[in-house]
């Protein structure tokens, strides 16, 4: 681990410095006899993202995902290790950190529903102290950026589950953050909404913004995210680019070969080929599908053509390794 | 405006619009207060005296205790219940700061009790109110309100932390009139509960505006022959000693929920 | 609407609380509980009653306020037959037979009937020790049939707020608005000859009115005999209560079951 050195009141070079962030609850069960037991529900995490990065975070369910994301933004106090967030300590220098973050949770719950979108918009404002003579153009742009505007003055127990996310997603940008926690931001959204918000989160980060957010959609984390932590039973199995984790699964590519006057021979000729790891084929008489497995992936074309040049290609997919495929790997060993 | 002020505006009017939305739970709230002052009303019949101060004053006064009681009291669980509650610890502003807000709205609230009886009061039992010293009667209406909210917020926080808290919430409505002297001079209760009378606040705050109200009211005041705005200076003033005494007592017990809800996660009594 | 979060918001306010933390609060804490709230009841009306009347009244609030503890209990029959969580998944206990949910009904009464006998005890233990009234002519037979038909027909009486609650938007708060009325119509604090004319009727449909006449008479030494006018008249407001509340029970579960809803309005 790099050496990190705190300084109070000014920001070090991270955004988010997270030290062997570790918390347990105590859970009593029980009516009649309470039995107290203990929950680890983050066992050791420590990671740095820095300015302007997006950074996932991705796991099972339970894997401890929301509760790291609690423990920075300060709504739970560590039971041990340290973290500061812009250079503030999230446990020493709270108001600072709450001044200058934006944080999505997302849900059903969270908003105040007997009342209207813009209402809960400008209560927030006003907690987060965002200067009055900006605060009501603000909430206008959030409301259209969101597409909420003609709703606006409607209350929020009528909106539908995706527009209560993209209200969520309204508050948290209120303070405009200079960092943002965004916890499972697309769930429930419809496709073309759930793409308007990638592009935003995109955009923020355009912008000069941070963004550390969570989501169980992998593609999702492969699109946005510079690099991602794999979180499992409290503790990171993984932390690297989407492109490094997915070396992880290298051998996952199979490329598939669709032709004509494919035999035997090419078929032990692909076997002997290095980098193969195996072929199956499907030798049919009109068509044959060689499938093969390497990690070489797409690089291995070129000598798919040259072992089958007196054959006939009619077309070849390559399926590469997914993100998914590392995260599977990864979680379930 | 400071950010202080600025966040307890922002809650009470947020407290108003749910008020709005749904006024009609402010009637459980009340209707005890109601009631009682209508069976005082009932009994002032034919008899002479200052039944006016008493009925609609204390029916005023009964109002604020019994709405702040329970609607102050669960201003914390109703973040809960809304989902809100971390949204709002989260926020750079102080919890203590948000319920105020809401603690003074439920308190201004109970006024409505007063409208009511007055209402009643004036049509039903012919009752004529007027108001000797309008200032000092605002001034001293305000302080209260402000006296009353100041318990709200430490039943808010002390209903959080303890489950036997919350119990006893209803155990203390009655008793909170009594000993206030909202319905009845404090000196016809026996000697060894006037002490706790003396530390609740309100009940100078009580004292003052019915001064402020009526020559009628000169034998029964605390302060029995003395100039009448002095009297009413002494109450207001204790009375806000005694405010600033539940504002410190309440600042401590927000800090113990705040970090409880941050170290276990939920609000629940160890 | 949002109706377990509302039936909690609602059981925040007295009578509510008091009644449904009955489920779990220990018995030390129910019992203080109690202590509690029928002294402080008679204390208030006691002391608003002695500084505008004087003394003379003291006797006839404390009797008052002692039998009218026994309402609170016919809460428990009210929100017996309106909450929720009774009737969400129940529609097969709805379209029971109504000969076996009128027993059931009954027997849960039992409990809240001996409770609210329990609270009349000791409102009276009070208002002998601590606001000095007599009990040295009191006719023990008089006053125990009294006080326990006082407690069984307001039982069935919380049958007919129960129904007649169905009517309401939120049939909490009529109920509690309802048996909080008791205390200014059933001459608990005044007689009721001194409510206006119009209203008066209104009280002798109220079994607990009756019941109240009752135990000041006994209480000053009247004997059973002299009492049992009262006493029929009670019984039979108490049944009239019961069929009619019963009644309207019955219409309501005859919408809810061709409706499949719960809300009658």
């Amino acid at each position: 681990m790099p050496e990190t050195k705190i300084q109070l009141g000014s920001a070090s070079d991270k955004a988010i410095v997270a030290e062997h962030l570790c918390k347990v609850f105590n859970v009593a069960k029980g009516m009649l006899r309470r039995t107290k037991t203990q929950v680890m529900a983050v066992k050791d995490v420590s990671f740095e993202v820095g300015y302007g990065e997006l950074f996932g975070l991705v796991g099972p369910n339970g894997a401890g995902k929301t509760t790291t994301i609690k423990m920075l933004t300060t709504m739970l106090i560590p039971t041990s290790g340290k973290a500061t967030v812009l250079g503030y300590d999230v446990q020493k220098q709270v108001t600072q950190v709450r001044e200058r973050i934006g944080i999505v949770l997302g849900g059903e719950r969270g908003l105040y529903t007997r009342v209207n979108a813009v209402d809960n918009l400008r209560y927030f404002a006003d907690l987060y102290g965002v200067p009055v003579n900006v605060r009501d153009k603000r909430i206008k742009e959030l409301l259209m950026l969101m597409g909420l505007w003609d709703r606006a003055r409607d209350r929020v127990e009528t909106y539908s589950k995706g527009m209560k996310q993209r209200l969520h997603l309204a508050r948290g940008l209120i303070n405009d953050p200079e960092l943002i926690f965004m916890d499972e931001p697309t769930i429930g959204l419809d496709p073309e909404m759930a793409r308007d918000t990638r592009d935003l989160i995109q955009q923020l980060v355009k912008k000069g913004k941070t963004v550390l957010l969570t989501t169980h959609y992998m593609f999702e984390a492969d699109e946005l995210c510079k690099r991602v932590a794999i979180i499992r039973n409290g503790e990171i199995v993984a932390l690297d680019t989407p492109s490094g984790l997915k070396k992880y699964v290298r051998d996952a590519s199979v490329v598939e070969v669709e032709g004509f006057g494919i035999t035997d021979k090419e078929v032990a000729r692909f076997k002997e080929t290095r980098d193969v790891l195996s072929v199956s084929a499907d030798l049919g008489e009109s068509k044959q599908v060689l499938r093969i497995q390497t990690p070489k992936g797409s690089e291995i074309i070129s000598e798919v053509q040259e072992i089958l040049k007196n054959s006939r290609i009619y077309d070849i997919k390559i399926k590469e390794p997914t993100l998914e495929d590392a995260y599977l790997r990864l979680v379930t060993t | 405006m400071p950010q202080v002020l600025r966040v307890i505006y922002s809650a009470f009017r947020m407290a108003m619009l749910h008020w709005i939305a749904d006024p009609q739970w402010v009637i459980p709230n009340i209707i005890a207060p109601f009631i009682f002052t209508a069976v005082a009303l009932t009994l002032f019949q034919g008899s002479t005296g200052p039944f006016g101060l008493y009925a609609v004053l204390g029916g005023g006064m009964m109002g604020m205790w019994g709405n702040t009681l329970y609607s102050s009291g669960y201003a914390i669980e109703f973040e809960k219940w809304q989902g809100t509650l971390e949204e709002v610890i989260v926020a750079p502003s102080k919890l203590m700061h948000v319920i105020t807000g809401r603690s003074i709205s439920n308190a201004l609230f109970g006024l409505v009790n007063m409208i009511a009886v007055l209402v009643i009061a004036a049509l039903g039992f012919k009752i004529q109110l007027g108001i000797a010293n309008p200032l000092l009667f605002t001034a001293s209406l305000v302080l209260t309100l402000l006296s009353v909210s100041a318990l709200g917020l430490i039943f808010a926080s002390a209903f959080v932390l303890s489950r036997s808290a919350q119990a006893l919430t209803n155990g203390l409505e009655i008793p909170l009139y009594i000993i206030s002297g909202s319905m009845f001079p404090v000196a016809l209760l026996p000697f060894w509960i006037h002490p706790a009378a003396y530390i609740l606040g309100p009940t100078w705050g009580i004292d003052a505006i019915r001064l402020a109200t009526s020559q009628d009211y000169a034998s029964q005041t605390f302060w029995t022959g003395m100039n009448w705005n002095t009297a009413i200076l002494l109450d207001l003033t204790i009375m806000s000693l005694i405010t600033l005494g539940y504002a410190a007592l309440a600042t401590a017990l927000f800090k113990k929920v705040e970090t409880r809800a941050r170290t276990q996660g939920t609000l629940v009594e160890a | 609407m949002n109706y377990s979060k509302n039936l909690r918001v609602f059981l925040s306010s007295a009578v509510f609380s008091y009644r449904a933390q009955f489920s779990w609060l220990n018995p030390t804490m129910w019992l203080t509980m109690k202590l509690i709230l029928t002294l402080s009841q008679m204390a208030f009306f006691v002391f608003v009653g002695l500084f505008i009347r004087g003394p003379s009244v003291i006797p006839f609030i404390a009797i008052g306020n002692a039998l009218q503890t026994v309402s609170w209990n016919t809460v428990f029959s009210v929100v017996n037959i309106t909450s929720h969580d009774k009737w969400d998944g129940t529609l097969p206990l709805v379209l029971a037979t109504p000969a076996s949910r009128l027993p059931l009904f009954i027997g849960r009464a039992m409990v809240h009937v001996f409770d609210g006998m329990l609270s009349v005890v000791i409102s009276f233990a009070f208002a002998a020790f601590i606001f000095g009234v007599d009990f040295g002519q009191a006719n023990t037979l008089a006053l125990t049939l009294t006080v326990l038909l006082t407690a069984l027909t307001m039982a069935g009486f919380g049958l007919l707020i129960g129904g007649l609650s169905f009517y309401f938007r939120e049939p909490l708060i009529f109920a509690n608005i309802f048996l909080f009325t008791l205390l200014i119509f059933c001459g608990i604090n005044f007689p009721v000859q001194d409510l206006p004319q119009f209203i008066q009727p209104f009280s002798y449909v109220i079994p607990l009115t009756y019941g109240v006449s009752a135990a000041r008479s006994s209480i000053a030494g009247a004997t059973l005999l002299d009492i049992t006018p009262l006493l029929g008249q009670q019984l039979i407001v108490g049944l009239a209560s019961i069929v009619l509340g019963y009644a309207f029970f019955r219409s309501f579960e005859n919408v809810a079951r061709k409706t499949g809803r719960i809300e009658a309005v």
